[in-house]
């Protein structure tokens, strides 16, 4: 006969330092300030808490779960002038959307109230989409860590409305450059950035290809800044009926979890991910990182959307971080209800009634459905395999009450327990003055310049890495991360269709770590706009186009770190509202540094932009792709002065003294809704959006096809004055748009204020002139070469 | 309208695709969930198929848990099904699944050469023109594939022989896996039995392919991979 294995833990008479102690012993990661109030949770219950409660409560106040630095009170001062943010959250990210959502209504469906937002697809289909991060488990574990943040997302997808299919993931990874020497890394124990990538991958790999999910989309940046501390950022989208987007927990329903069994798997991995990383914790954190079986979540997943298609789904949502704590304690929330942990299968034998409640094994999910329906519901669990047991029942008493074998191990007021204390915190950030707008770059060769760049881990070809993902599984990716007439070219992002409707989703990403080292805001907003004008190259309505917001952030608790965070949210929400794009969901990541033998390492505050807009008609889904010999070029939007932050720079000291391209949100808006009309009229044959490596690059990449050259001459490129042919070139100021025209749209697209700067060849070479002087002068097929091979060695 | 009985396995993933593409070309399809596999659920279908995807995870040899399952539940029924006129499909997990069953000439199908799996579309070409599911497709044509086991091999001078004799019905146009012969499909002797390892339910919408330009034909490869068997059970 077992029992429940728990103590009580005496906190009502401790002193403040005691407190502290106490959290740090049990890694609570609770402050000084939290402790006290937990106190005062108890000594208003009349006693001290149990083992189970402390860890309840860790679990649900810490960072990971509850955002607190995002709804904290920021003292911020920018450039000497003080201002206070009363919660970066409310202000720039909720308050954006709901504007939004006025202006445009009948399109979000919902936002930020569930595990993922949802926008309308059609009159009875919604999208979502989810990002998360798995940093801290992915840099002790890469594969396991990266496995189950792909799991993970997947599972939020799953619990999203009454249960979402999952139809797409997209994979964002930054790592320390391939080519790192062993001698270089400051800290024993850190893994080699190859070492991290090629787990990371086959993590991703293993969990999405098994799952029948195609990962369609992703980028990778390599910097020595994430040497220490890779940022893996797993994303999935899903799609609904409409009509089970609502749900809500009742008194009187039975909470039922299904899926994975419960083990010592993933103990705390809410608080350690709500703590900077060490050495030490390569050694000692290892049980917080999750061991994966997908084959699990495919059983679970397929019985929860029969489930859902029975009708049988009140409720549902994913064990995430804090395991049962946290899904029962959302579940619960507002009515209450009593918790059976002895109802649950473990893996093992033996655990303790904590270790059973925040437990984070993977594949399990917790729905709450009406009593009567519990047979129908085992039965589909019988058939797709999946293990399914009662886990609660809600009672509208407002208490979480959780029984482990007779004892009650855990009574507390919901109220108390989602009640956690708001943070108080200092930010501040100087914005430099570019000091020396011009800077003339004359190399000895651009044709070299070009190859230099191509061959830049920032731009080479993630085809190997592509190759491992199944981005074709569910047979409806339309537009393909690699395309083009020989299937290998690069795309600005991907399409997929919906199945049982004539829309089609695009999905891209964007994210800019090099920019907010400068310019904060300037990243923000400039993640806003790559984003978009991805999703509009591709042929979304741009109107119809939704985004998350992932942050990554190093320690918050320097004024500067946090300072950066807050100038790069404010440019993100002022580019967002400009291009009534509303955040539909979106997630931060803290303490992302490690203490090397010389001190921290921070990651540079990283955002990444990651979005999906609606394509109305499969005739409207463009790739960057040249088609046809005899097509004309055309470039959409103004080239501005300034290559901070670019690729180029990095070859260039004194390029990067000036500072990030300048662009008005306005002009570029109105630039993609004529681009769209284009579409519309079936002007456009092909479009890349100009990125990474700016012109050059942009357009080597689009006769990466094989179908033509390019011939193109610079005199007529839209540019101010003051800009230099490296930033002609190489710069890469947001909002331009390069396009393939057949000759007889040229007239429409010249209207619409498209730029001819060339045409397509049928020569296989690219020939870039100004005022009719060769700068550029190169076969496509050494250029590509270049480009194909640069991570062959590394992967 | 024939029916077609797709097997469902844990880790089975390209059911609904397959399902869609059979009733694209004309079939009634139903999936089944190995659960409520019985005998008797293959009385109403001329064609069974076995869809890709990872069953039961494949970490033991790839389709080696789902054959016991199978044999454990059918018996001998799948071999009395195709004596008596019907057709079986194994799709990339499905072939390897159907290696194992006894149903193809022998072989495996084993990790591709560079130990990898890989997703790309590979160029395919037919070996004489015997198989029901590959008549109505032209000599060359092509589809994607995605597997990290689709090496085929034989014991020595198997390959070379399922080539000679018309066994090895589907060929790669290049190399892509290592496989022996580069054989991408095997049918038994009557032809009814077919497994490959590239994906038809993934190419039956024209613009699923990765050249937005693709003509080849009105419709993707794919559906004429099905389309051919629906004909053939008309016939």
């Amino acid at each position: 006969m077992s029992q429940a294995v728990f103590r009580t833990i005496p906190v009502r008479d401790l002193i403040a330092d005691q407190l502290l102690d106490l959290s740090k012993k049990m890694k609570l990661s609770l402050s000084r300030a939290d402790m006290l109030v937990v106190q005062e949770i108890f000594q208003n219950e009349g006693r001290d808490p149990t083992d189970v409660e402390l860890e309840v409560i860790a679990q649900t106040w810490s960072e990971h779960c509850k955002h607190r630095i995002f709804n904290a009170k920021i003292h911020h001062t920018l450039n000497g002038q003080e201002e206070v943010v009363d919660s970066l959250f409310k202000t720039y990210i909720r308050s954006v959307t709901e504007q939004i959502m006025r202006d445009k209504p009948d399109f979000v469906l919902s936002a930020f109230v569930d595990n993922a937002g949802f926008v309308k697809l059609d009159e009875d289909k919604a999208v979502c989409l989810k990002v998360e991060t798995h940093n801290h488990p992915s840099a002790i574990e890469p594969y396991a860590g990266a496995n189950t943040g792909l799991g993970g997302v997947i599972r939020d997808i799953l619990g999203a409305g009454k249960g979402s299919k999952p139809v797409a993931s997209i994979d964002v990874f930054c790592f320390g450059p391939p080519d790192t020497k062993q001698e270089d890394l400051k800290a024993k124990d850190v893994i080699h950035p190859l070492g991290v990538m090629r787990g990371v991958v086959r993590g991703v790999r293993d969990y999405g290809n098994r799952m029948g999910i195609p990962t369609v989309n992703g980028a990778i940046q390599f910097d020595d800044t994430f040497i220490y501390n890779p940022l893996v950022f797993c994303g999935t989208a899903g799609i609904i009926p409409i009509k089970d987007i609502a749900k809500e927990v009742k008194p009187g329903h039975l909470l039922i979890a299904a899926g994975g069994r419960t083990g010592k798997d993933g103990l705390k991995g809410a608080t350690f991910s709500s703590a900077e990383l060490t050495t030490d914790s390569h050694e000692e954190d290892q049980t917080a990182v999750q061991i994966g079986n997908p084959i699990e979540e495919k059983k679970v997943g397929d019985f929860v959307l029969a489930a859902r298609e029975a009708g049988l789904i009140e409720f549902i949502t994913d064990c995430g971080a804090g395991g049962f704590s946290s899904a029962a304690g959302e579940m619960l929330s507002e009515v209450g209800g009593e918790v059976w942990l002895e109802n649950c299968p473990l893996k093992e034998p033996g655990l303790e009634s904590w270790q059973v409640f925040i437990s984070e094994s993977q594949e399990r999910m917790v729905m709450a459905i009406e009593e009567h329906n519990l047979p129908a519901l085992q039965k589909i669990a019988d058939t797709y395999q999946s293990e399914m047991f009662v886990l609660a029942k809600a009672d509208g008493l407002k208490r979480l009450k959780v029984w482990h074998h007779g004892s009650v191990v855990c009574d507390l007021p919901v109220d108390k327990l989602h009640g956690a204390p708001r943070r108080e915190m200092r930010a501040k950030w100087s914005q430099a003055v570019a000091s020396e707008p011009q800077v003339a770059v004359r190399p000895e060769s651009w044709t070299q310049v070009l190859k230099t760049l191509l061959g830049d881990f920032a731009i080479v070809s993630r085809e190997p890495i592509i190759r491992e993902y199944d981005h074709e599984v569910q047979g409806n990716t339309v537009l393909k991360p690699l395309a083009g007439a020989s299937g290998d070219a690069p795309q600005d992002g991907s399409v997929i269709k919906v199945d049982g409707s004539n829309q089609l989703v695009a999905l891209s990403c964007a994210l800019l770590p090099e920019w907010g080292k400068a310019d904060p805001f300037a990243m923000g907003r400039a993640c806003v706009d790559e984003c978009v004008r991805q999703l509009v190259a591709m042929g979304a309505n741009p109107t119809r186009i939704a985004i998350l917001d992932n942050f990554c952030v190093g320690n918050p608790d320097n004024e500067k770190e946090l300072g950066a965070l807050v100038e790069c949210t404010k440019g993100l929400a002022e580019s967002a509202l400009a291009y009534g794009a509303p955040f539909v969901s979106g997630k931060d990541s803290f303490y992302n540094y490690f203490i090397t033998d010389e001190g921290p390492v921070s990651i540079p505050v990283t955002l990444l932009v990651s979005g999906f807009g609606v394509i109305e008609d499969a005739q409207h889904v463009i790739g960057s792709s040249l088609r046809r010999v005899g097509s004309k070029i055309c470039i959409l939007g103004e080239t501005t002065p300034g290559l901070r932050g670019s690729v180029f720079a990095k070859y260039t000291q004194s390029a990067g003294l000036n500072g990030v391209p300048t662009w008005s949100d306005e002009t570029n808006w109105a630039n993609y809704e004529k681009y769209h009309a284009l579409v519309k009229q079936g002007a456009i044959l092909a479009t890349h959006d100009l990125s990474e490596g700016g012109l050059a690059v942009a357009l080597a990449e689009m006769a990466f096809s094989g179908k033509a050259g390019l011939k193109i001459e610079l005199e007529n490129m839209p540019a101010s004055k003051q800009c230099t042919l490296a930033e002609i070139l190489f710069g890469e100021t947001p909002g331009r748009l390069l396009m393939e025209v057949a000759p007889e749209h040229v007239a429409a697209v010249k209207a619409a204020g498209g730029i001819v700067i060339g045409e397509t060849t049928g020569e296989r070479w690219l020939h870039i002139t100004n005022r009719s002087s060769t700068v550029i002068d190169l076969a496509i097929a050494d250029l590509k070469t270049i480009w194909q091979n640069g991570l062959t060695p590394f992967y | 309208m024939p029916h077609a009985l797709l097997i469902k396995f844990p880790g089975t993933n390209c059911d609904l695709e397959t399902a869609r593409a059979l009733e694209a070309a004309g079939f009634s399809a139903e999936v089944l969930p190995v659960a409520l596999l019985e005998p008797a659920s293959l009385d109403n279908a001329q064609l069974v198929v076995f869809s890709g995807g990872f069953s039961y995870g494949d970490y033991v040899m790839s389709g080696r848990i789902s054959q016991l399952i199978t044999k454990h539940k059918l018996g001998d029924r799948l071999k009395t099904f195709v004596a008596n006129g019907g057709y079986v499909l194994g799709i990339c997990n499905g072939f390897q699944i159907l290696t194992q069953l006894d149903l193809l000439p022998r072989g495996s199908l084993i990790h591709n050469t560079t130990g990898r799996f890989i997703c790309r579309w590979a160029p395919l070409k037919k070996n004489g023109n015997t198989s029901p599911f590959l008549k109505a497709l032209p000599d060359h044509f092509e589809l994607p594939v995605a597997h990290a086991e689709g090496r085929f091999v034989g014991e020595s001078g198997d390959a070379e022989q399922y080539v000679k004799d018309g066994h090895a019905a589907l060929l790669y146009g290049k190399d892509i896996n290592g496989s022996s012969a580069q054989i991408a499909g095997l049918q038994d002797d009557t032809g009814r039995v077919f497994g490959l390892m590239p994906h038809p339910e993934r190419f039956i919408a024209k613009n699923t392919h990765y050249d937005p330009d693709w003509n080849g034909a009105d419709f993707g490869w794919g559906y004429y991979l099905f389309k051919g068997v629906a004909e053939a059970l008309a016939a």
